[in-house]
């Protein structure tokens, strides 16, 4: 394990910033809200801390957090981080901005499959860590948390440890059924909690612009049995307000239209008036 | 009940805002460079014509298909209409005042339009008709909100700053209890009143050519 140090935070920040620029804008019907960049400094270096020499799978990313994660290390911002990163992400925008900041920063260890959690995880028991940061279940009783969190259990073969970023508020009563509801959830899985962190982050939320989340963290009991595949999630009462009240999936994936000048200012934004 | 008492309602109860009641609160001004007066008109006039109008307006707190379309379908059910509720205010909107041609319910289908609406600026729009001025009182204390990532929270904590708009029920129990910020009762003034009709709030877009 490497040692840890004080990291620049300057370049921290710069670094982050790199990734913002990559990233596609959110789609707020499937919960795309985006951590501020404050906080995605703090939380990278905290994952990259957490994560040091393990094999780890992001369920979901539209943050970048992934990116952030393998890019602090390649800068040599912090001397510790996973091995591999892997994002499994619906959305091909996401996947593809992955893809391309790894190549143009030859993040080596960073990848990204298309992948929609309602179908069978594709690489089960392949991973030490799981990481998420779902849409967090207001209207399901965090249901959809527990979807994500299942597809990081068959991610590391229900072993290791797991990271789940969700909702935390002092007032509102759904965030604090919510954490109950996934942490029993996980205990039935066969997991502890290991630690929570409470109100970690802020987020460009628009309708609640005061909520936090929490990073919840468990780790498998030893005993722990190793469920064998992954399956299709079709249970309604799993799927019903997914991403909010009357808003059940229906998009398997979410695709990219394919542009020119990609993170550049598109050519219908604007129009050109030339000095006479 | 809050700590708006049942005096308050008896004395100042309206057929709108009223115990039990949904309500789209938003606050409305100049928008895209156009004066209220000059908007109140010209969709006076489009109801006329069409039968309803399309009410432009931005922002994730009244989101066309996570918000207004299940809080509306919800008082649909139990054979309620919810009223937009506005108070209005000073305002610079700059949006441009582009015209919207193309409407969707869901995000995917996409249908034109009638040539009889404007839709100016905006990203959503709410269906309605009987657009009429008023003069009533909204007591924020006695709201909650009614769906979303900040169900339960008490209007009057809740509107502040950005947040100038949202799905409110009038009149029944908090989930934050007899708390709210600030200590005083806060009374708004509605000045501007309609039925929010079916399809209730739809995403627009113009379409490039």
């Amino acid at each position: 394990m490497a040692a840890y140090h004080e990291i620049d935070l300057r370049a921290a920040v710069n670094a982050i910033s790199d990734v913002i620029q990559n990233r596609p804008r959110p789609i707020r019907i499937f919960d795309q809200i985006y951590m501020k960049a404050g906080d995605m400094v703090l939380q990278s270096e905290f994952v990259a801390r957490w994560a040091d020499g393990k094999k780890l799978a992001f369920i979901g990313d539209g943050d970048s957090i992934s990116v952030c994660v393998a890019y602090l290390k390649a800068r040599g911002i912090v001397n510790y981080g996973p091995t591999e990163i892997v994002l499994f992400d619906f959305d091909e925008r996401i996947c593809n901005a992955v893809e391309r900041f790894a190549d143009s920063e030859r993040l080596e260890g960073l990848k990204a499959r298309l992948y929609n959690c309602l179908d069978a995880f594709p690489e089960v028991g392949c991973f030490d860590y799981s990481y998420t940061n779902p849409p967090w279940g207001a209207s399901n009783g965090g249901e959809s948390v527990c979807v994500f969190v299942q597809r990081g259990m068959e991610a590391t073969g229900y072993r290791g440890e797991a990271l789940v970023v969700i909702a935390d508020d002092d007032v509102l009563p759904w965030p604090k059924q919510v954490l109950a509801r996934v942490q029993k959830f996980a205990i039935e899985s066969g997991y502890f909690v290991q630690k929570m962190m409470p109100k970690m982050h802020a987020y460009h939320l628009d309708d609640a612009p005061e909520l936090r989340s929490c990073n919840l963290m468990f780790k498998a009991t030893p005993e722990s049995v190793t469920p064998v595949g992954s399956s299709a999630i079709i249970d309604p009462n799993r799927l019903a307000n997914f991403y909010g009240r009357g808003a059940g999936p229906r998009v398997r994936y979410i695709r990219e239209k394919r542009r020119l000048e990609y993170g550049k200012a598109h050519d219908d934004e604007y129009s050109l008036e030339i000095l006479e | 009940m809050m700590s708006i008492p049942w005096k308050y309602w008896s004395e100042n109860m309206s057929k709108i805002i009223k115990p039990g009641a949904g309500i789209i609160y938003m606050k409305v001004g100049t928008h895209a460079q156009e004066t209220l007066d000059d908007i109140i008109s010209r969709k006076t006039k489009e109801i006329e014509q069409t039968g309803f109008a399309f009410w432009g307006y931005g922002g994730g707190t009244c989101h066309p298909e996570t918000m207004v379309q299940p809080f509306a379908k919800d008082y649909a059910e139990r054979g309620q209409t919810i009223y937009l509720c506005m108070q209005e205010m000073e305002s610079k909107h700059f949006a441009y005042p582009v015209r919207a041609d193309e409407y969707s319910i869901d995000g995917i289908r996409w249908e034109t339009i009638p040539a009889t609406i404007n839709v100016l600026g905006s990203r959503y729009a709410l269906a309605i008709k009987d657009l009429q001025k008023e003069d009533l009182e909204l007591p924020l204390d006695a709201t909650k909100v009614a769906l979303g990532n900040s169900i339960g929270a008490i209007g009057s904590n809740y509107i502040r700053g950005k947040v100038d708009k949202a799905c409110l029920e009038v009149g029944v129990e908090s989930a934050e209890g007899e708390s709210h910020s600030g200590g005083t009762e806060k009374i708004l003034h509605i000045g501007l009143v309609a039925k929010v009709v079916p399809p209730y709030a739809v995403y627009v877009r113009n379409s490039v050519k």
